[in-house]
């Protein structure tokens, strides 16, 4: 323990010099926290898609396409499902927003909740939706966020659909954190898109299939695809997971420019926390050979170095993984749209700390070594 | 003034120092140039898109192409208008185009991509700037042929000359390569847009129209009768706020440049400031030969600041060098909203350099100023005494 302490002592001695490496080191892992939480955030959600034997249909042509209802009646009555709604896209603009910020879906009130088990809705709630055609629900976040109360009234601008929408608040509910949707009835964006004779009538952006069981899934999904292989518009049927990543490659090239950039700065860091080590070392020459010469080890010697130095880094990983969590909180709170979820996942923190310690350690290793070899005599003459 | 000479022998005394505070300094600038590269790239790529004098109608409320749709008979009112260019054969230089977006492999790695498949009759060619074939030949309606890039060939499977993909379970053949500067089109697949509309069932509708007008005010006069038809049902624009709306993931890109740029320069100033410090710190006794010849605290400061500032650019220096062989390399980057894929080059013109140099020099004067500070405030006396 007295080693330890020995250790802080050397961390205290020039607190400007190592209060600057642990702030160069803390913000460069401030910035990779955020930029990797960000990368990281879609396949976060993916393990908690796992347990619940969902599957989406969509056209192989991808999702900005649509497949047309029959579809659905289809899947409904295939062995192995427990319940099918339609979700349709309508990207609809609210008030003076200049692009859609929270997602629209038209579906099926009846099954919606047989599908999402996880919303909570007041059963009073619920009815009074189902009971209205042009009612819709919303979650409690985007709710407060925007000051809607049930009997509130939500006007909505096509823009991927050439008609507009009046809905009515008849519930709010509770779902999952990364669910900020608005859900109202499929017959009703129907309705006025046949009412136009629009082509997009008839028509879902995806099918949202609950499965009865695990073991069904695979085969459920071999069969929908071969059905309507040949068919004017084949499907790709794959479980929730699977169609979450589908985003995350979407964005695949940020990914990779990214992980590059945390590459060159962590070889950077690197060279910093070395540079700062080694200048200490060179000014406790005559130290370390005093240190030597009352007895202790080289081996004592380098794990008391490398200790400093990956202190001293620890302290930066710390504070910086600390601060990235703080920025992306106070992102999330202004700017929404490109930070949905007030979400790190651990392994990301973790691996900011874990990345501090190692650069301590890698930078410290030169210095360390070289302290540890000190000839006594040598340094017990040195004027430095 | 404290001789230049004094700096640079300083900084190559301790070269090993330098060199490594250089390295630092000089990623830092690297990863910053580079992002920066990316945004300018992409911007570029859809700004050269836009012709001044061009405009482009969508279906009123909707914000881009393929979430517009409208019917032929609109269009073909709209190019009867008066003031449209007009070609050689007296035809208005006038463009219907249908728009649609599939997922499609990319080549190599297996994942899919939303590629951007547009149909369009031979005016439209006219309307982009410098199109021309540069292998293989343009299609020929009926055929179900189609051309690309040679940058989506790169990126995407089966787009090379002579592969085929699929629509809606019909296949069409790449029959030739197109170069447009670069633009937006680079980006996309063509095709006759009969033939498209066709095996997507969708015949008579149109995702939007555009057009070339001879001047400023004429262009504004047509874009007001446009948007004042209510039987058009049409919004129009200047293609070059069109291109300007399209920008949503170049103002992302640039974000996170910005933001990466921002956090690593002030990484970079402590790194600097801590070289500095360590500079003065061992160089005590030096200082106070210095003050005491004669030199007058403000050459010590500026001595410091400028080898402070020398560290530094040296490292931006070397840091902008290594983002030359980044130069022209194409990538991809996905549009937010539709999820398609522009292609484009990174482009490091004088500006972009400019900033990482200009980085490079806040790195050091912010870095080694509290440190030249320091070096200035020293007691005469007791740094001729330090050992």
């Amino acid at each position: 323990m007295g080693f330890l302490k020995y250790i802080l002592r050397n961390v205290s001695r020039n607190k400007l010099r190592s209060l600057l490496t642990a702030l160069s080191v803390g913000i460069c892992l401030a910035m990779m926290t955020v930029l990797y939480g960000f990368i990281t955030l879609n396949d976060a959600l993916i393990p908690e898609l796992a347990a619940a034997n969902r599957m989406i249909v969509m056209s192989r042509d991808g999702f900005t396409s649509s497949i047309p209802i029959t579809v659905l009646d289809h899947v409904k009555r295939l062995d192995g499902v427990q319940s099918v709604v339609p979700l349709t896209w309508y990207l609809g603009v609210y008030r003076d927003e200049k692009m859609p910020s929270f997602a629209q879906l038209a579906t099926d009130p009846k099954e919606l909740l047989k599908v999402w088990f996880e919303f909570r809705l007041d059963p009073d709630q619920l009815q009074a939706w189902q009971d209205d055609r042009t009612g819709c629900i919303v979650d409690r976040r985007n709710a407060a966020r925007y000051d809607w109360n049930v009997g509130d009234s939500i006007r909505l601008k096509g823009n991927n659909y050439s008609v507009d929408l009046e809905l009515t608040v008849r519930g709010i509910y509770d779902g999952p954190e990364f669910i900020n949707d608005l859900y109202f009835h499929w017959e009703y964006l129907d309705q006025e898109l046949r009412s136009r004779n629009d082509p997009k009538a008839g028509t879902a952006s995806i099918l949202f299939v609950r499965a009865k069981s695990e073991k069904v899934m695979d085969q459920l999904c071999e069969q929908v695809d071969q059905r309507y292989e040949n068919s004017d518009h084949p499907t790709l049927t794959q479980s929730h997971q699977a169609f979450a990543q589908m985003f995350t490659k979407f964005a695949g090239n940020l990914q990779v420019y990214i992980r590059n950039i945390g590459l060159a700065v962590v070889f950077s860091l690197t060279l910093v926390a070395g540079n700062a080590m080694a200048m200490s070392m060179r000014e406790r020459t005559t130290e370390i050979a005093l240190l030597k010469a009352i007895g202790f080890s080289r081996g004592l010697v380098l794990i008391m170095v490398l200790g400093e130095s990956m202190a001293i880094s620890l302290l930066g990983g710390v504070f910086g993984v600390g601060t990235g969590r703080v920025v992306w909180s106070t992102v999330h709170y202004f700017w929404p749209t490109f930070v949905p979820m007030d979400f790190i996942a651990p392994v990301v923190l973790v691996s900011g700390v874990a990345v501090a310690a190692g650069v301590g350690l890698v930078s410290g290793i030169l210095p360390a070594v070289r302290a540890s070899r000190l000839s006594v005599i040598d340094g017990l003459r040195r004027v430095v | 003034m404290i001789p230049v000479k004094y700096t640079f022998r300083n900084l190559r005394a301790r070269w090993v120092t330098t060199v490594m505070t250089a390295l630092g300094t000089g990623l830092v600038v690297w990863a910053s140039v580079l992002s920066f590269g990316l945004a300018d790239g992409l911007e570029h790529a859809l700004m050269i898109s836009a012709d001044a004098l061009d405009v482009v109608c969508l279906r009123k409320g909707s914000l881009d192409e393929v979430s517009s749709g409208l019917d032929k008979q609109t269009a073909d009112r709209v190019a009867t208008l008066d003031g449209i260019v007009r070609d050689e054969t007296g035809e208005p230089l006038c463009s219907q185009e249908y728009v649609v977006t599939l997922m499609k492999p990319r080549r190599g790695d297996g994942g899919s991509t939303n590629l951007i498949v547009r149909g369009l009759k031979p005016v439209g060619r006219r309307l982009r700037p410098g199109f021309r074939i540069v292998e293989g030949r343009d299609v020929e309606p009926g055929k179900n042929e189609i051309i690309t890039s040679h940058r989506v060939a790169e990126r995407f499977a089966n787009l090379a000359l002579g592969e085929k993909i699929k629509i809606n379970n019909t296949e069409f053949t790449v029959v030739g390569h197109f170069e447009a500067s670069g633009c937006a089109a680079e980006s996309e697949v063509w095709t006759d847009i009969r033939d498209l509309t066709t095996v997507r069932k969708v015949q008579g509708v149109v995702s939007s129209i555009s057009f070339r007008t001879p001047d400023a005010a004429t262009q504004e006069r047509l874009i007001q009768i446009i948007k004042e038809d209510e039987d058009f049902n049409l919004k129009a624009m200047t293609e070059v706020d069109f291109f300007k709306d399209q920008m949503t993931s170049a103002q992302f890109i640039k974000g996170v440049g910005y933001f990466i740029a921002l956090f690593l320069t002030i990484g970079a100033m402590f790194a600097a400031a801590n070289t500095m410090y360590a500079a003065v710190a061992g160089r005590s006794r030096e200082i106070g030969t210095l003050r005491a010849l004669g030199f007058s605290r403000s050459s010590v400061l500026m001595s410091f600041m400028l080898e402070s500032v020398v560290l530094c650019l040296l490292g931006g220096l070397v840091g902008c060098l290594a983002t030359v062989p980044f130069n022209g390399y194409s990538t991809g980057a996905a549009n937010l909203q539709t999820f398609s894929e522009i292609t484009f080059s990174f482009s490091f013109g004088p500006r972009v350099l400019l900033e990482g140099v200009l980085m490079a020099l806040m790195m050091g004067l912010v870095g080694g100023l509290a440190p030249a500070i320091r070096a200035v405030r020293l007691n005469v006396l007791q740094a001729l005494r330090d050992v």
